[in-house]
């Protein structure tokens, strides 16, 4: 045989590959629920890993969430542009997602009065992404031959796609003709509203270098946003800004609460796994009572018994966690693809977190049945009682 | 090694019995399954323990092999006192001074007949296949080392035992029935077996009904309702 039998080490992988091998339908019971165990928990962390990214572009989706606009109480309608722009560069760069100014009045066209809204289409378009629209958005600021047109103001007007629309500003005389390019559905107010470049608005309405107040898409978490609010208003006095509590709160909050689904759906699954765990290492134990028995009364101590239970146990957590680290990959790609319709990144710090989460998961079912293996009595199980 | 462990150190004596019972004693509640039992065997004596059922044998062979504590007197294993001592002591001293031979055996069922005596090995230093190997040849088994238990004859399966006993050179070889569960043939081949251990100067002490031992051992320690009853 060997030289290399001559040390402790082979043997006792030799009893551990032996013990586990025989014992296959056992032991893979176990595997299952570990793998099952450290699968769940592996795709719920990978998807905490990457669920604030992608909760963040799912909420950003959903609108602006600040406005900026004239301080409470004003008597002057509206504020300066240039306040605006200040107010907007006051915002890091990094978390503007998009801003654009806002003017609204009322012009008369050849079919009736509409709402019109003076914007910038690009800040636009990245602040409000969800809106559907039929045609194309109009891509830059400057353009005053173009407007896009709500959905239900062009029905109620029997406004195409392509059409030339005759505008008129009322208390300024200013007229324009326009192309309709988009028609716009978002559910909501805009669907009864036309958007025509800021500038034009701002002549129509006889309000040059004004505008009712800013969109802004800014990316923050809960209470971020009252402190990015209050370095906004110190950057530009004139204007005021204001969250949209009920995007960047929920933002937080929605964050938060699934976080919390989150822990407590991998605590429920790890307690699950390490019942499952502790009955299958108590069978074990059970079924091993007349070995446990035989091997104390050749000598082995508790410390010899708990190592070998300790070292199956460790084992089978291992290669438990490998196989659901692959599981748990491919469960949060289906998550990732179901809720956010994207892919999950891997991120390597998974793979020590699943360990560690599997191995205390299998060692702590582990607790009892060694305490129950090691208070064996050699004499009476030999004596098969 | 344990503070406590290091402490039991063999009476200084140059021939020491290897067991020297003083008064022992081991009650089950209101059971007293063994009274003052006192006796002595030296090194090579080839003693049997013999009594009808219920007699204590069983209770003394336990104690004997440090698989139980005595209630009372004392028990001096190869000149280490014994009846105090705690789990990891006993433990330490089966796998140093004791073979335990039994009677259904007692293999593991999914290691081979070389890795049963490298289990014993294992738990008494390190396990040398090689040594194994010799201790089954020893038994003339050498042909069969890489068999399981069930791939083994009863008879042969009792020789992987004694093999398993001797493979760590322990100052006893206690035996528990060793042939209640084997056929005549067989039976033979392991009484020719202790025999040999015996001319080989090995301790011997079995407990037996089977009278054929009584014939083969030096020594009969006949024990009767937790007494003893005398000595052959």
């Amino acid at each position: 045989m060997a030289a290399s039998d001559r040390s402790r080490w082979p043997m006792f992988a030799r009893l551990l590959w032996r013990s586990l091998t025989v014992r296959a339908g056992r032991v893979g019971v176990a595997l299952g629920a570990l793998a099952v165990g450290a699968a769940v928990v592996s795709a719920l962390l990978c998807l905490y890993l990457d669920i604030k990214v992608k909760m963040a572009e799912e909420l950003r989706a959903y609108g602006a969430n600040f406005v900026v606009g004239a301080p409470m109480g004003g008597s002057e309608r509206g504020v300066d542009q240039a306040d605006l722009q200040r107010a907007v560069a006051a915002v890091p760069g990094e978390r503007l997602v998009g801003a654009s100014p806002v003017l609204y009045g009322v012009v008369r066209l050849d079919q009736g009065n509409a709402v019109i809204a003076g914007v910038d289409f690009p800040g636009l378009r990245r602040v409000s992404p969800y809106w559907q629209v039929a045609g194309g958005w109009i891509g830059v600021s400057f353009d005053e031959r173009n407007a896009m047109i709500g959905r239900k103001l062009a029905e109620t007007m029997e406004i195409r796609l392509g059409d030339t629309l005759n505008v008129l500003g009322e208390a300024t005389g200013e007229r324009a003709h326009l192309t309709v390019k988009g028609i716009i559905d978002t559910g909501d107010a805009e669907d009864e509203q036309m958007f025509v470049a800021l500038p034009l608005a701002q002549r129509l309405l006889g309000l040059p270098g004004r505008a009712d107040f800013a969109l802004l898409s800014v990316t923050v978490e809960g209470a971020e946003a009252d402190a990015l609010a209050s370095s906004i208003d110190a950057a530009a006095p004139g204007v005021e800004a204001r969250p949209i509590r009920k995007i960047s709160e929920s933002d937080g909050v929605i964050l938060d609460k699934i976080d919390g689904l989150m822990a407590v759906v991998a605590a429920f699954i790890l307690v699950m796994t390490t019942l499952c765990v502790n009955a299958t290492l108590t069978a074990m134990v059970a079924e091993r009572a007349p070995e446990i028995g035989l091997e104390k009364a050749l000598g082995a101590g508790h410390r010899a018994i708990v190592a070998q239970f300790v070292g199956e146990t460790v084992a089978i957590g291992i290669v438990g966690t490998l196989i659901g680290l692959g599981l748990g990959f491919g469960l949060a790609q289906i998550l990732g693809q179901a809720v956010f319709g994207g892919w999950v990144d891997f991120r390597a710090a998974v793979i020590p977190v699943a360990l560690a989460a599997s191995l205390l998961t299998a060692l702590a079912a582990a607790v009892v049945p060694v305490r129950r293996a090691v208070r064996i009595a050699p004499a009476r199980v030999l004596r098969g009682e | 090694m344990s503070a406590a462990v290091s402490a039991i150190q063999p009476l200084p004596e140059q021939e020491h019995p290897v067991i020297a019972l003083r008064d022992l004693s081991r009650s089950f509640g209101a059971v007293e399954a063994l009274r003052e039992v006192s006796f002595s065997i030296r090194p090579g004596e080839f003693v049997a323990i013999m009594g009808p059922s219920g007699s204590g044998k069983t209770t003394l062979l336990n104690i004997l092999s440090c698989l139980d504590r005595p209630t009372g007197g004392e028990y001096l294993l190869d000149g280490i006192p014994t009846a105090q001592m705690d789990e990891p002591e006993q433990a330490r001293v089966r796998r140093e001074k004791i073979g335990l031979v039994f009677q259904q055996f007692h293999l593991i069922p999914y290691l081979t007949a070389l890795e049963n005596l490298m289990l014993a090995q294992h738990y008494h230093s390190v396990a040398d296949a090689d040594a194994a190997l010799a201790a089954l040849e020893r038994v003339g088994l050498g042909h069969r080392a890489d068999h399981r238990p069930s791939q083994l004859s009863g008879g042969e399966q009792q020789r992987v035992c004694i093999a398993r006993a001797l493979i760590n050179e322990p100052a006893l070889i206690l035996a528990d029935e060793p042939t209640g569960n084997l056929d005549e043939e067989n039976e033979r081949v392991i009484m020719d077996l202790f025999r040999a251990l015996h001319r080989e100067g090995r301790t011997i002490v079995l407990v037996t009904h089977n009278p054929a031992f009584g014939n083969v051992a030096e020594r009969t320690i006949r024990l009767s309702h937790g007494r003893l009853e005398g000595r052959g």
